[in-house]
């Protein structure tokens, strides 16, 4: 009796156990079959969450943007009518870009596209505008150029989005996801200058304006280019032609067309063109670190790049760089205190480039480059 | 899942200062900053040689670094 019963104990525990046994595998097989049939759509689901999600934000940070300029045009430069619809307008405004095809003067033409677009943001400002304070006027152009941003940002993470929804292309969708998080910080970034702006602090990027601004105190200056002043003045035995964007305005200037001038028009011979200029970090570089190099310390689209480089090059004129570093957050929203006490630092490596690489009598250009918001000279 | 999009603002606050430099003698001085400052403005007179001080500084710390 006993071992009849021990007999059937060892039969129900080995059809237990190959029970167990078959679910496993019906189990790990119909997630193979899962995987392999449905692992696309699947990710394309999740991908699709999160780009909604991060579009979501675009959204109330684009909505948030206009709303600010809107409010800094009523309350700040008293419009004289509501300037909504005028702003909605402006936000769809497009600059197109002239033909490259045929590169021969091609940076001509770019300039004179930048040029009329900003023209045209100072004239459509100045019209919205019941006051013309200059400080007023170019914290509105920058407010609104911040809205357009951020409007072109999400009107283009939206096109792809519903592109890749409406033709189910699974790698469109899963670019733009692994994209979200860029782009996300870059229109934080650009939500938080608005702050700045409204406020009139100097920005990060100024910290080229704030050093030349010590170099230009008390002296005389004179308009050498739009939004751009010089002084001339001196260093040990050298005769310094200081410029940078017309302040306490939100301006960068025309640093290139100056830098021409002087060296062309004005017949100077420089014997160095110092450039001082905000530069973006790397992860893991310390905001407020000073770098130095050779070469123009300028950002933008390439025009004034090419203004500087071109006048060096014909004068034979070797360019220096002096950088700081600082985040694409820092440059845009008010100047962190890393960065202001890096201004000392520089102007003893402004000095120390000057007498290393120049000799008493020479002339030295001296351009501080940037936003020159809060900072004027 | 794990998101990769940055959550909400996690921030600290930041303070803006204006420091105020005598031309003269050096002595600066810290303040909150106000609308209207900017660098090279014309301050408040220097407390330890009465002449006019400069603005030469506007910058921002975190509320806890200013302490």
């Amino acid at each position: 009796m006993t071992s009849v019963m021990s007999i059937s104990a060892a039969v129900l525990q080995v059809t237990s156990g190959d029970l167990t046994t078959y679910l496993y595998i019906a189990f790990f097989g119909l997630l193979f079959v899962v995987q392999f049939a449905f692992g696309t759509r699947l990710q394309s689901y999740f991908a699709i969450n999160e780009i909604s999600r991060g579009l979501n934000k675009l959204r109330v940070m684009k909505d948030k943007a206009r709303k600010d300029a809107i409010d800094y045009l009523v309350n700040v430069g008293k419009a004289q009518a509501d300037p909504t619809q005028r702003v909605d307008q402006f936000l769809d405004y497009v600059t197109i870009m002239p033909v490259d095809i045929d590169p021969s003067g091609l940076v001509g033409k770019i300039d004179h596209v930048v040029t009329t677009n900003n023209d045209r943001v100072r004239a459509e400002v100045g019209s919205l505008l019941n006051q013309n304070n200059p400080v007023t006027v170019s914290i509105s152009e920058n407010l609104l150029e911040v809205a357009t941003s951020l409007n072109q940002i999400h009107k283009i993470v939206r096109h792809f989005y519903l592109l890749g929804k409406k033709t189910n292309s699974y790698f469109t969708l899963v670019q733009l996801q692994m994209l979200m998080p860029m782009i996300i910080q870059e229109a934080d970034a650009l939500l938080n200058a608005t702050d700045s702006f409204r406020m009139g602090e100097p920005v990060g990027d100024g910290i080229g304006p704030v050093v030349v601004s010590r170099f230009m105190a008390g002296k005389e200056k004179r308009v050498i280019a739009k939004d751009t002043v010089m002084a001339i003045t001196e260093y040990k035995g050298r005769k310094l032609y200081v410029l940078k964007a017309d302040g306490p305005m939100a301006y960068v200037g025309q640093p290139g067309v100056a830098i021409q001038k002087i060296v062309s028009e004005m017949g100077v011979k420089p014997s160095a063109i110092v450039m001082i200029d905000a530069a973006l970090k790397l992860e893991g570089e310390k905001t407020g670190e000073i770098a130095e190099g050779v070469g123009a310390a300028i950002g933008g689209i390439g025009v004034e790049k090419f203004q500087i480089e071109e006048a060096a090059t014909k004068a034979k004129v070797p360019l220096y760089a002096i950088l700081v570093k600082q985040s694409i957050l820092e440059a845009i929203t008010v100047m962190r205190k890393e960065i202001a006490e890096a201004a000392d630092k520089v102007a003893e490596v402004l000095n120390r480039v000057i007498e290393e690489k120049t000799k008493e009598g020479d002339e030295v250009v001296v351009a501080g480059i940037g936003n020159t918001l809060g900072v004027a000279q | 899942m794990m998101s990769s999009v940055p959550g909400a603002d996690r921030k600290s606050k930041l303070l803006v200062y204006t420091i105020e430099e005598c031309p003269v003698c050096g002595q600066k001085t810290k303040r909150a900053f106000t609308v209207g400052d900017y660098i090279t403005k014309e301050a408040s007179k220097c407390p330890k040689c009465s002449n006019t001080a400069r603005v030469s500084l506007v910058y921002a710390e975190s509320a806890k670094q200013s302490g």
